[in-house]
């Protein structure tokens, strides 16, 4: 329980700006060897499957999957309480240095380059997520109703200014629509994932 | 403060059941609602900072160790920064829980019939629909936080050519977050 522990605070501390469940899999299934393949391939898919962040997921179904529930809270425990008092630190320091000239623009590079990363998850999500022309069309229309539409003309109708939609309910009218689009098929194959281009 | 700490709970609550492709997804909720936008639809603005404090909160937390996420941690921070350090801190504690345990409740219970649905074709079709739904969202995400961000001509330079790095080597983000943070320092105060 306690290298549990040590191995996720070591991970919190190590992890930075995402992605780096391959990381998590070499840590625990090729070095550890606490878990297999078989059994941290299926979690890995659950996890992206549902909502949260990726990491956090991971280390809950790692943590049950060897220790029971408390080894979920362990392992979640250990994983943000370092990032949790550095973050804290960190913030204190940005309010009560101020927004001057030099955090200004220190900050500016910084921002720069979190906008790249952010930019390039784009890229990497949106290649697996295409499969067809229908795949464009939800990532714009999900696009569309976060970002909100400026009022325009179509057909003589006014089509009237669309505010923000909180994200939660953008999933509530894109999902239904995603999932009956990509519901199986049995004439071209056992799932959708053989349909659509590749 | 009760109602700020409460405020600060049910957003992230909300928020953590809906970040489907990792915390980054509902930036542009959080952004919406911490930040004053939009004056004539005042129920969800709390106006707890202005545009440039929630970039640069969230450039902090994407530099700082953690999850990718831990910019809710922040947000808690700032939104009961006014009421003093301990309930900043007590903010910042509420933020975080709110956003991870719901989520880790979800990821839980769900890992125990997930392996039930192992040969089922829906399990496909819902990865596959949630795939493009989470790309919308991320998109979506990035264009606000560099929409509020950048504003000048070599922030985008730099911006730009971090994307090609990103995706043409392997150079630790970090590592180019220190060195584009020491340039602008140096080049552009």
């Amino acid at each position: 329980m306690l290298q549990l522990a040590g191995l996720f605070a070591f991970i919190g501390l190590t992890s930075f700006g995402g992605g780096i469940t391959a990381y998590i899999r070499r840590l625990v299934v090729t070095q550890k060897r606490w878990l297999t393949d078989e059994e941290f391939l299926p979690g890995l898919g659950l996890v992206q499957l549902l909502p949260g962040a990726n990491v956090v997921g991971l280390s809950v179904y790692i943590g049950n999957h060897l220790k029971g529930p408390l080894g979920s809270v362990v392992a979640l425990g250990s994983l943000l309480i370092c990032p949790f008092i550095s973050t804290c630190a960190l913030g204190f320091l940005y309010f009560h240095a101020g927004k001057t000239a030099d955090t200004r623009a220190l900050l500016a590079g910084i921002t720069a380059v979190a906008c790249g990363l952010m930019a390039s998850m784009v890229f990497e999500a949106g290649e697996k997520a295409i499969k067809g022309a229908m795949d464009i069309f939800l990532i714009i229309l999900t696009f569309a109703l976060v970002r909100g539409t400026p009022s325009f003309e179509l057909f003589d109708h006014r089509i009237p200014t669309l505010p923000h939609l909180s994200v939660p309910i953008v999933i509530l009218i894109v999902a239904p629509l995603a999932i009956w689009w990509h519901r199986p098929r049995p004439s071209k194959g056992l799932s959708s994932t053989d349909s659509g281009a590749s | 403060m009760n109602t700020t700490l409460l405020q600060v709970a049910i957003l992230f609550a909300t928020l953590s059941l809906s970040a489907f492709g990792g915390g980054k997804v509902v930036l542009p909720t959080m952004h919406h609602d911490a930040v004053q936008v939009r004056p004539d639809y005042p129920a969800n603005n709390h106006q707890w900072m202005d545009d440039e404090d929630f970039v640069n909160l969230f450039s902090i937390s994407m530099a700082a160790p953690g999850p990718s996420m831990m910019v809710v941690t922040l947000v808690g921070l700032k939104a009961c920064f006014p009421y003093g350090t301990a309930i900043a801190l007590l903010g910042a504690l509420v933020a975080t829980l709110a956003m991870f345990v719901p989520s880790s409740f979800l990821v839980y219970f769900a890992g125990n019939w997930w392996d039930h649905w192992k040969d089922s074709p829906w399990r496909h079709s819902v990865m596959d629909a949630i795939m493009p739904i989470s790309t919308g969202l991320i998109l979506a995400a990035t264009w606000i936080i560099s929409k509020t961000s950048i504003h000048t001509i070599p922030t985008a330079i730099m911006g730009v050519i971090a994307l090609c790095l990103m995706l043409f080597t392997k150079i630790n983000p970090v590592l180019m977050m220190a060195v584009a943070g020491v340039i602008s320092w140096a080049f552009l105060r």
